[in-house]
């Protein structure tokens, strides 16, 4: 075996160095080799190191539920993930930062997302009716779903969309313009901007003004029970009765959102909840039945529950919508058991699915 | 014996070129159907395939003395096992190490194909080198070029198989049996030259023949998704259709994508009323592809005819038979490419639908162009609509999707008095020269048409403020999408990467340190064939490109440039072989015949436009392959023609290659259009020249 000359040591580095970052991308998208299959099976967010902005704008406020540690570091006390951020870190859902030693919330004020929809889109059948919701939505997601609906707006930081400058007086204000008898915190999660739902809710309540948070329930049960204060009704996602799927689909788990709807069922608050149906996913009628088995132990039979056509959308783009069959024979399976209100949603066969069957009215 | 050593080693490069192009172009197919199905993908596999193989080349330098046929009867064996196993593994490993059903981003795309090319090209990318030095072993002073001209046979007799035979005939997995059952053979025939082949040899062709039965046995297997029903599967020439049964709902997949549903009834009723009901009679009717349900709207207007096209007849008639497409009163089903289509017929519609995907590939943004709008509307009578729609948000526009959005608005506007943009379940637009009314379930009952999804959820949707909402995102300084500058390829790159939030930078600071490493090392010569690779894949991908756009989609043409860019190589390499003592002279004089071709393909399109015919990009390509093949052996001669010499030109020549289709694809035509792509090649061949023209050594 000959020696390798200099030049084709050079060449062979060249070569080599070329390849790096293609086997660095690979290898960090997928944990290495060993870790891969972890990877595919868990797509929960990461921390997003040294990436909080060097000086905070007018739109920040200080986190309302964090623990300070030794050293500068600071612990998310809003939501199960539980960032552990250091000076100059960005939680997973983007919009909490640690600027030296202290966590604040980026988007106080500033929703990037203002609408006015019937009460009937957010899905919520059971809670007035024909009237409309002032809702809003500012930038991040605790999640990472891969069929988000949202993702142009839940999977990027604050200071990347457009924005409203809009505090909870100026919320308020605008509701009564709009002659809207609610506001919903929706479309993202608003579980991110905690402070600024938070202010607004109790500002609203003061007014007579309805608050609909809508939102995945993955929340710690302190800020939680804070949230039910000041929360009129909510429409909860359970998106699967699977912790493994929750980690493939969404980057989170279950038991703490089945903790959300026991909290919120023992606090008295009206929610609905809400499954989008996923082929090859949720449409295990064992898991459906498990999950209808939980409810109706655990919260009980009255809370409405929407069951919600899949289409391809984001990254999972490579299913079928689901049938409507699928819908139908869940809907049935569901109130075969004994829950009472079941909508089949995103079908355009409306009756008799989506009738509500106590007030008769779609 | 020598003789028939020669011959023998001339079949297993044949045999390789043919292996090496069927399982390429098959292995292309694959990507599309199981990743993102862009033009984007396509370049990032020939790179990969091209870059690998040259590192392949290089590494065949190493191989000496020992050389001998066995060893390369067993080497090629091992291309013919590893070829239907880089197909089934990239079947089976996609959802291994990507979630099901889920979209794979561009990194991940590239290291994924990276890693399951890497086997295969990089031992393509030995044996051809390998088979030389096994060559001149035996015979010393074995012509490199004969080498190059015998592969290059091989190659198109590969394209010839694959384009017009296989393609028709046979499943992914049975072409490549039938393309590595002759490398067996040629294999099996190098490796018993007057005696029985060795039992490594056996025991390797044994293998290769299982492996190969296995992957057809268990083709339609590796097709099925989990929990539903593979109820039809096809390879049509453009791609692959499936249609996947899941309880009662059918849904066609073209190339691992779900297209159609058909239990999709409200987007049919959108697709097809929006348009049609701003009409006072809709007595024609021209469909660019159907949704699920489509017909039954289109019965409501009771039309004396209804054109459907579909280019692709496998795809049609499954929509034919699962109940997709109805058969109605005045239907009739046209395969053809919809804009070749238009630009023959000289039919006149009242309204023209269509219901194309977004415009994400080059393919497909030819229908979104301002030519292709103009042609449409030549095809109108006055008053008379044409519609479209595109991906739409639900709560939030990203700014690429504004600019796309006002950018496809300035197109149409350009062309029709009147757009009108309806926020449905895509975002619609409307075009006449008439004044439209948004007021569609209005217009639906006073033509007594009953719609029940617009019936019942237009206005809770569409609601005046939101159709203000959407027509006020039109920004104004936004330039209008054309054929030979396509802007939207560029937003759908820019909001590709954002979507897996990502950066192209990284690939494109990694390209450029690599390429500025390998630019350095490399002589004169090296560099002229360099930038000869980087010509002739470039101007392939130029030329493929606007022969789409002047004579729409035909396969077989496409197949046909293809071939003539690899067939005019075979005579120039004679060519040059001929002429190669006059050295730098041919390598200059080709080099300037080169440039001046580019200004003829630029001029042509310029001034040409709407005239260009089939017959002058034939000519064209077989010219540029022409010039480009007559290089390759005045190089190898000026360089000594000694092993070495054969690996540094072979690898020059890949290495160009590589870097012209990425570079041409991803990064000069979206973002500086057809026409300044070709000046950027021009500038590349200048520089080639000039090196060549001032260089006075002896050695190159």
């Amino acid at each position: 075996m000959r020696s390798l000359s200099r030049r084709e040591i050079l060449v062979s580095g060249a070569l080599a160095l070329a390849a790096c970052p293609f086997a660095a991308d690979a290898f960090c998208s997928m944990n290495g080799l060993a870790g891969f299959k972890k990877s595919s099976e868990d797509i929960t967010g990461r921390i997003f190191k040294n990436d909080a902005p060097k000086i905070l704008w007018k739109w920040s406020r200080e986190a309302y539920s964090y623990q300070q540690l030794p050293g500068e570091a600071v612990v998310c006390g809003i939501c199960p993930h539980g960032c552990t951020l250091e000076k100059g870190d960005r939680s997973i859902c983007r919009s909490k930062v640690n600027v030296n030693g202290k966590l604040y919330s980026l988007s106080y004020g500033n929703p990037c997302s203002v609408n006015v929809d019937p009460i009937e889109k957010k899905p919520l059948f059971h809670f007035h009716p024909k009237t409309t919701s002032f809702s809003i939505a500012a930038a991040g997601c605790n999640f990472r779903c891969l069929n988000c609906q949202n993702w142009q707006i839940s999977q990027f930081k604050p200071e990347e969309l457009k924005t409203y400058d809009l505090f909870p007086e100026a919320v308020i204000r605008k509701v009564k313009e709009a002659n809207a008898a609610s506001i919903a915190y929706t479309y993202s999660e608003a579980i991110t901007y905690f402070e600024y739902m938070m202010d607004t809710a109790r500002l609203a309540k003061e007014k007579g003004i309805y608050n609909l948070w809508i939102s995945n329930g993955y929340i710690n049960p302190e800020p939680l029970l804070d949230l039910c204060k000041v929360i009129d009704a909510a429409n909860i996602n359970l998106k699967s009765f699977s912790d493994a799927t929750y980690r493939t689909l969404n980057g989170g788990t279950l038991d703490p959102v089945l903790n959300t709807f026991k909290t919120m069922h023992q606090q008295g608050v009206h929610f609905e909840l809400t499954t989008l149906v996923v082929p090859g996913y949720v449409d295990d009628p064992k898991k459906f039945s498990a999950m209808c088995d939980w409810i109706l132990s655990n919260i009980g039979p009255d809370h409405p529950m929407h069951l919600l056509r899949f289409f391809p959308n984001y990254k999972l783009d490579r299913l079928p919508p689901t049938p409507v069959d699928t819908l139908t024979a869940f809907r049935k399976l569901a109130m075969k058991k004994g829950i009472r209100y079941v909508y089949v949603g995103n079908v355009a066969k409306r009756d008799p699915l989506r009738v509500c069957r106590q007030r008769g009215r779609p | 014996m020598k003789k028939n050593i020669d011959r023998r080693i001339a079949a297993v490069v044949i045999a390789t070129g043919v292996s090496s192009v069927v399982t390429q172009l098959l292995v292309i197919r694959e990507f599309l159907s199981q990743f993102n199905g862009n033009e984007f993908i396509v370049a990032l596999i020939l790179f990969n395939w091209l870059f690998i193989g040259a590192l392949g080349t290089f590494i065949a330098s190493f191989a000496g003395s020992k050389a001998n046929p066995r060893r390369l009867a067993l080497a090629s064996i091992g291309l013919a096992i590893l070829s239907p196993l880089e197909l089934i593994g990239i079947r089976l490993l996609r959802d291994i190490f990507f979630i099901y059903g889920s979209s794979v981003g561009f990194y991940q795309t590239f290291a994924f194909s990276f890693l399951t090319i890497f086997p295969y090209s990089l031992l393509l990318g030995f044996v051809l080198p390998y088979s030389l030095i096994v060559a001149r072993n035996l015979i010393p002073g074995f012509s490199g070029t004969r080498v190059y001209i015998i592969d290059n046979i091989g190659d198109v007799l590969g394209g010839v198989l694959f384009s017009f035979i296989l393609v028709f005939t046979v499943t992914p997995l049975q072409a490549i049996c039938i393309a590595n059952l002759m490398l067996v053979a040629a294999s099996w025939w190098l490796a018993s030259p007057g005696s029985r082949p060795v039992s490594l040899f056996k025991i390797g062709a044994i293998s290769a023949l299982m492996v190969m039965a296995a992957g057809v046995w268990f083709e339609k297997a590796t097709l099925k998704p989990p929990g539903m029903e593979l109820a039809f599967y096809k390879e049509s020439k453009y791609g692959r259709i499936a249609i996947i049964k899941d309880n009662d709902q059918h849904s066609l997949y073209l190339d691992g994508k779900p297209v159609f549903s058909s239990q999709n009834d409200d987007l049919a009723e959108e697709t097809i009323h929006y348009p049609l009901a701003q009409l006072n009679q809709a007595n024609h009717i021209l469909l660019f592809s159907a949704e699920g349900g489509a017909m039954s709207e289109i019965e409501k207007y009771q039309p004396l005819t209804v054109d459907y096209i579909e280019i692709d007849s496998v795809v049609s008639d499954a929509l034919f038979r699962f109940g997709f497409v109805n058969p109605i009163h005045g239907l009739a089903a046209i395969h053809q490419d919809g804009r070749a289509y238009l630009a023959r017929s000289e039919k006149i519609y009242d309204a023209i639908v269509m219901n194309l995907p977004e415009p994400d590939t080059f393919q497909i943004n030819r229908f979104y162009t301002d030519r292709f709008f103009s042609l449409a509307k030549n095809h109108l009578f006055p008053g008379g609509i044409f519609s479209f729609s595109i991906e739409g948000f639900d709560n939030y526009p990203t700014d690429a999707q504004m600019v796309k959005i006002s950018s496809l608005y300035h197109t149409a506007r350009k062309i029709f008095r009147h757009v009108l943009l309806l926020p449905g379940q895509r975002i619609f637009f409307l075009c006449c020269d008439h004044p439209l009314n948004p007021d569609i379930p209005r217009l639906l009952d006073e033509k007594n048409i009953h719609a029940r999804y617009i019936k019942g959820s237009y206005y809770g949707n569409l609601s005046n403020e939101k159709i203000r909402y959407l027509n006020e995102l039109i920004q104004s300084d936004v330039p209008v999408n054309s054929d030979y500058s396509p802007h939207l390829i560029r937003l759908m790159f820019t909001e590709w990467f954002k979507k897996f939030s990502t950066s192209p930078g990284g690939l494109m600071g990694a390209l450029a340190l690599t390429l500025l490493i390998y630019l350095a090392r490399i002589s004169r010569v090296e560099f002229l064939l360099f930038s000869t690779g980087f010509m002739i894949m470039g101007s392939e991908i130029l030329v493929v490109f606007v022969f789409q756009i002047c004579f729409g989609y035909i396969y077989q043409q496409i197949g046909t440039i293809v071939t003539v860019f690899l067939a005019g190589l075979f005579p120039g390499a004679i060519l040059g072989e001929a002429i190669r003592k006059r050295g730098r002279q041919v390598l200059l004089l080709t080099d300037a015949a080169l440039i001046v071709l580019i200004l003829v393909l630029i001029s042509a399109l310029l001034f040409g436009g709407d005239q260009l015919t089939p017959g002058f990009i034939v000519v064209f390509g077989f010219a540029v392959s022409l010039a480009c093949g007559c290089q390759f052996p005045v190089a190898l001669h000026l360089r000594g023609g000694g092993k070495k010499a054969m690996i540094d030109v072979f690898s020059a020549d890949l290495m160009g290659a590589a870097f012209g289709i990425l570079a041409v694809s991803v990064i000069l035509i979206p973002y500086l259009g057809i026409i300044w792509s070709a000046f950027c090649l021009i500038g590349l061949k200048i520089t080639s020249l000039m090196i060549m023209q001032t260089s006075h050594e002896i050695a190159f």
